[in-house]
């Protein structure tokens, strides 16, 4: 175990056990928040690459103003961006602040589906498809908060937004994925 | 506080960001309107599905592959400077 500092001192050194924990405590995490943007695997890997390269790169000078997952995410995000732009130029992030908020339509209530239905695949199935459907301007917020676990704060930091603004964004997420999942889940209750 | 009100204030509410007044006037509304219950619980429930599921992972068939060619460059950087 590290603490950041050692951690960033001992990767200045090329120390190969440094190297070893920095890819095994960082490199699933960067890999989910790309993989869940892009949706393809190896366009993910390479953005996990990406982001450890250009870490390398600036060791001597990483100054330890963020931390290091902040500091990684915020890389590979802008990575996985640039490569959801280049497969489609029209891609806005932009959302206008009167935008209407969606008006839920399902109100039913599916809180009741019964606990083992939820661990099973098909259910599985319908998370992926629910977050696959997530407009990509709320969906690396919702990874990075809900997935990830990612403070409000860093969010904001990752993704170059305020706090309300990553705020409405998370909120917006979670209504349209309880709409998706209202949809499909229903049958299960 | 109204439906249209208590819609957007839901996550804040989740999330335990609203002050003393508003978190009263949402519990209030929460205890006679069906519909914003529903909104609420299933909204906590949507958020505690995709924080359970377990968390994907490099495939391991290309992991070690990833590991070798990062290994490789974190080495080689050095000579550069
Ligand atoms: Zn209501």
């Amino acid at each position: 175990m590290y603490t950041e500092q050692e951690l960033i001192a001992a990767l200045r050194r090329r120390d190969p056990d440094a190297f070893t924990f920095l890819f095994d405590s960082y490199s699933d995490k960067v890999y989910r928040l790309a993989a869940g943007l892009l949706e393809d695997d190896m366009a993910a890997e390479g953005v996990v690459q990406e982001s450890f390269i250009r870490l390398f790169e600036r060791l001597d000078q990483f100054e330890g103003r963020s931390k290091l997952s902040t500091w990684l995410y915020r890389v590979a995000y802008n990575a996985a961006i640039d490569r959801l732009r280049k497969r489609r130029p029209t891609l806005s992030l932009d959302i206008g602040d009167d935008e209407e908020m969606p008006t839920p339509i399902i109100l039913a209530d599916w809180r009741d589906v019964p606990e083992r239905l939820l661990t099973k695949a098909e259910v599985r199935a319908e998370l992926d498809k629910a977050i696959a459907a997530l407009p990509e301007k709320y969906r690396g917020i919702f990874i990075l908060r809900e997935i990830e676990g990612v403070s409000t704060q860093e969010t904001a930091v990752i993704t170059g937004l305020s706090i309300s603004a990553a705020k409405v964004r998370l909120h917006r997420a979670r209504l349209f994925l309880r709409e998706r999942l209202s949809e499909s889940l229903m049958q299960y209750v | 506080m109204t439906c249209e009100e208590l819609l957007r204030y839901l996550s804040d509410y989740i999330d335990h960001n609203l002050d003393e007044a508003l978190t009263a006037a949402a519990q209030e509304h929460l205890s006679t309107c069906h519909n914003c219950r529903v909104m609420l619980d299933t909204t906590q429930q949507t958020i505690f599905l995709f924080r359970e599921q377990g968390k994907r992972t490099i495939p391991a068939a290309r992991r070690q592959r990833l590991f070798d060619q990062l290994q490789d460059a974190f080495l080689q950087t050095k000579a550069d400077c």
